[in-house]
């Protein structure tokens, strides 16, 4: 007389026996598919973004930017910039050349926008000069 | 605190990035100091050249520039140190520089020395060098019939190379289909195929399966060029065909010249990982007389326990952590499958059977290699 023993496969339902199977066929269509060459290279693209990745999160300087950008009022800034490019890139193919000398230099002088913009940068310039000797001054 | 690495294999490689990493705060800050000196400026990933004999790789592959490698706070130089003054805690250089330091850490390596044994620089393909690895490979190429013979030299880096080069003739002349051609004689110095028992009680029956044939206690006495014979010390003799060698190593140049150590490996604390005599000297890889094996693999988990016990003194006082003996070999067993022995001190390799996902890692980690020694992985 011979005994069954039941194994766990025997209590299973036929689609999950099913589905089981496929998941084999397809590791094995995986496993059929990759060569030496497809390995190296995956390894290698990950081996490079790990070392990118590992320099971008130990950049002090960017860590700070990103913290910075985070910041409602920077996010502003950004788009205000986002659309600045945007205009500007329109605008400057569309402009006449500068006729050049010393009376086109007073006409872009006077235009409000050239002091807005030289403002702006003055403004960028001075809290970026006391930021780099505060940042000497500690050392860094 | 000046802390200076001479070499920039895998483990002197490890330790100044690890360090860089763990002393980050204390080197902006002036605190520290790192110093890196050494022979190349181009770092090569030498387990890749038993690929390049078998034309898997080539060799522009096993580079990168060592500057590239290493954290933008070591200050790099190449230039070999000539000079090791221990007891004035300074080095000379080959340009006449004087470095000084507060802590050593010497990982200058190891070299083959084909030419102690009597026509074997002549006689014998090897792969332990960019040019030999590519005559050897044409050479396989060339090969039609007849004797490969393999002969090992004592004592060598990279303890698995000799049946990993057996396995790999084996596929290659195979996929060529010649295999029935060739007839691969392998011969080892000790009662064993192995000099790790467990490796060679593996091997056996894989050889068996492949046709291998094998002799055992074979010290290479001489190489014969003219009549194509190996001879044993033990007065056997083979004729080949065509012979590849494991080359007999031995340290560095500078550690005997110095008097440093016999045959150029220095004598080394086991756990601590300190030069013996010279409590702020730290050896790691090949250049120690440890017994272990001589792999990339035991220079790395070396250079971490060195790396954290050199940060631990500075930022604590003390060493934290003994190193164990760990070790980690991949095995390729042929063209398409690999194994690998992991064991330290305490405990011996088990060895798993073969397969392709483990052939893969092992091709993954070629690539992962430079991470690994930019002190990531």
């Amino acid at each position: 007389m011979t005994t069954q023993t039941e194994t766990p496969l025997d209590a299973m339902p036929n689609e999950d026996l099913q589905r089981l199977v496929e998941f084999a066929q397809l590791v094995t269509a995986g496993r059929d598919a990759m060569s030496d060459e497809i390995v190296t290279r995956l390894a290698g693209a990950m081996s490079e973004g790990l070392t990118l990745l590992d320099r971008l999160t130990r950049n002090e300087g960017l860590m700070h930017l990103l913290k910075v950008l985070d910041r409602q009022d920077t996010q502003h800034l950004l788009i205000a910039l986002s659309e600045a490019i945007h205009a500007a890139s329109q605008e400057i193919p569309a402009a006449p050349p500068a006729t050049g000398g010393l009376g086109c230099m007073l006409r872009v002088a006077r235009d409000p926008g050239t002091q807005e913009g030289l403002r702006l940068l003055s403004v960028f310039g001075k809290h970026l000069s006391h930021s780099m000797r505060e940042q000497h001054r500690r050392g860094g | 605190m000046r802390i200076l690495v001479v070499g920039g294999g895998t483990g002197g490689t490890i330790v100044a990035n690890n360090l860089a990493r763990r002393l980050s705060a204390e080197i902006r800050a002036r605190k520290v100091r790192l110093t890196m000196l050494s022979a190349s400026d181009k770092h090569m990933y030498q387990p890749g050249l038993l690929y390049v004999a078998f034309g898997q790789m080539t060799p522009d592959q096993l580079y990168r520039d060592q500057a590239s490698l290493l954290e933008g706070s070591i200050d790099f130089h190449v230039d070999p140190v000539e000079q090791f003054h221990l007891d004035q805690n300074k080095v000379i250089t080959k340009s006449g520089k004087t470095y000084e330091y507060d802590i050593l850490v010497m990982a200058t390596g190891s070299r083959i020395v084909p030419e102690e044994i009597p026509g074997m620089a002549e006689g014998a393909e090897t792969f332990y060098t960019e040019a030999s690895a590519v005559k050897m490979f044409k050479r396989l190429r060339e090969i039609q019939e007849g004797t490969v013979a393999v002969v090992v030299g004592v004592p060598h880096k990279c303890p698995i190379a000799p049946v990993e080069l057996v396995f790999g003739l084996h596929d290659y002349f195979k996929a060529r289909g010649i295999r029935d051609k060739i007839k691969i004689k392998y011969h080892y110095p000790i009662g064993r195929i192995h000099t790790i028992k467990e490796v060679a009680i593996w091997a056996e029956p894989e050889f068996k399966r492949m046709g291998i044939e094998y002799e055992t206690l074979f010290n290479v006495s001489e190489v014969d060029v003219e009549n194509k014979v190996v001879r044993s010390e033990e007065g056997t003799e083979t004729p080949y065909e065509m012979l590849i060698a494991i080359p007999p190593h031995r340290g560095m140049e500078v550690i005997e010249q110095n008097n440093l150590g016999e045959g150029g490996w220095i004598p080394t604390d086991r756990f601590k990982l300190t030069m013996n005599g010279h409590d702020n000297v730290y050896v790691v890889g090949d250049t120690t007389n440890l017994p272990v094996s001589k792999t990339g693999s035991a220079a790395h988990f070396e250079a971490e326990v060195v790396s954290e016990n050199i940060a631990s003194i500075i930022k604590i006082g003390t060493p934290v952590r003994d190193y164990d003996g760990k070790v980690y070999c991949f095995i390729e067993t042929g063209h398409d499958s690999a194994t690998y022995a992991m064991f330290n001190y305490q405990n011996p390799p088990d060895l798993k059977p073969p397969s392709k996902p483990m052939h893969w890692f092992k091709m993954a980690y070629n690539q992962m290699y430079w991470t690994s020694v930019r002190g990531l992985l």
